[in-house]
């Protein structure tokens, strides 16, 4: 059986790292599958899906880690008008952050529930923020 | 009191209630893949970029399109939906029927705070005299004009109409009528800088960003094409901080216009006083 689900956050932040942990428990409990796997995935190109521990001061390293791989004043080649979209690009840093951090995590369903280790946690990140954002829930499985 | 001068609310989520009506702003803008926003987002967004008050700015292409993108009335649906954050202005086409009553309506009845006209896409010189009318009833009623200036995104626009030479017979014969030149007339900012210094009834916002990231493209306009002793000495009292968002990066332009090394004094001017003054709005000042 193949459940999908969507999850919709509105951040409120530039950059911004959002535990989704429960979120995506509750999609497997209503889904009724006990053994499979979950795909959480986003919909968006600034942002990302990660896996990692719900610290304070890790979310702040991780952040301050990125900001420095990818500063703001930078000559990025993405700044300039899209005529796709009729309005600027001026997200280069989000698109970057979002390129490192990945756009999806896979975690395995036994017994109805995630198997993953106790200081794992799934974050949501925001790298183009505020804005409002969609995120794939596939749950695969029996 | 921080202020954007320059938004198009088109694509907020209260008046688009139906794809039709959406799909219809996203040509009539050029504007397109950016869906439609809860006001929840905007307030998120205006406090990323420190803004206390956005003002609202319709178009009403008439007789070009049938009906306006964004009417009066929905302007006003917004701001009452908000109005400690919300300053809404009217549009009319001064092409469509009933162009002056359409006016007195937006400003008697509605309390619209001014008026937005864009001659490029319009199609109108703003010293014709079709125009007359609508100008003196902005001086009855003391509402200030924003008018599309220079270059426009839209289709159907044309830069010869919007250029700020163009604009010069309007200042100089209507002295009580506050425009201001959005967009700062780019890329003809040096007019714009001219038509400032000479009438105090002109204004400009800094609602440009045509090339370049927000901070790049600023130290472009404000430090080389004007040097920023020209605002800083002469230009103070006259520039408004305007966005055009959704076109634009509201949040980074925000931010931009901080770090171009104007006196605390001026930057507070351009920020917010400057739009009180052109407003002259006792509900904004009380």
């Amino acid at each position: 059986m193949v459940i999908l689900k969507l999850l919709t956050l509105l951040t409120e932040k530039y950059n911004q790292f959002i535990r989704i942990t429960d979120e995506i428990y509750k999609a497997i409990q209503d889904s009724n599958i006990k053994d499979g796997i979950v795909n959480v995935i986003t919909k968006h190109t600034t942002t990302g899906i990660a896996v990692n521990e719900s610290l304070e001061c890790l979310e702040s390293d991780i952040e301050d880690f990125l900001s420095r791989l990818v500063p703001e004043d930078w000559p990025y080649a993405h700044a300039r008008m899209l005529h796709d979209y009729g309005s600027t690009a001026g997200n280069p840093t989000g698109h970057l952050k979002a390129h490192i951090t990945g756009n999806h995590c896979h975690l395995v369903i036994s017994d109805g529930k995630i198997v993953k280790g106790d200081a794992q946690d799934i974050f949501f990140c925001e790298f183009d923020g505020p804005a409002q954002r969609t995120i794939l829930i596939q749950i695969i499985g029996e | 009191m921080f202020i954007d001068m320059h938004v198009h609310p088109a694509f907020f989520e209260p008046i688009n209630n139906d794809p039709e009506t959406e799909n219809m702003r996203h040509s009539a803008l050029n504007i397109h893949k950016n869906g439609t926003a809860p006001l929840q987002h905007i307030f998120n967004q205006m406090k990323c970029a420190g803004l206390d008050r956005l003002c609202l700015l319709p178009e009403d292409y008439t007789a070009q399109l049938g009906k306006p993108v964004v009417t009066n009335e929905e302007i006003k649906i917004l701001v009452n939906s908000a109005p400690d954050k919300f300053i809404g202005f009217a549009s009319i086409d001064p092409y469509g029927d009933n162009a002056t009553e359409k006016l007195e309506y937006a400003f008697a009845e509605l309390g619209l705070k001014g008026l937005k006209l864009h001659p490029a896409r319009q199609h109108f010189y703003p010293y014709d005299e079709k125009l007359r009318p609508i100008y003196e009833i902005c001086i009855k009623y003391n509402k200030p004009v924003i008018f599309h200036s220079g270059l426009s995104w839209e289709p159907d626009s044309y830069a010869k109409y919007a250029r700020p030479i163009e604009f010069e017979e309007v200042v100089a014969r209507y002295p009580k009528l506050r425009i201001c030149l959005a967009h700062f007339g780019w890329p003809w900012v040096q007019e714009t800088a001219m038509l400032m210094l000479k009438y105090p009834n002109v204004y400009a916002d800094t609602a440009l960003l045509y090339f370049d990231s927000a901070y790049e493209f600023y130290k472009k306009v404000f430090q080389q094409d004007i040097p920023a002793t020209w605002i800083d000495r002469s230009l103070r009292h006259q520039i408004m901080f305007g966005s055009n968002n959704p076109r634009f990066e509201q949040i980074r332009m925000a931010d931009a216009v901080s770090k171009l090394g104007f006196r605390d004094s001026t930057l507070e001017l351009i920020k917010g006083k400057n739009a009180l003054e052109f407003l002259q709005c006792d509900e904004l000042t009380s």
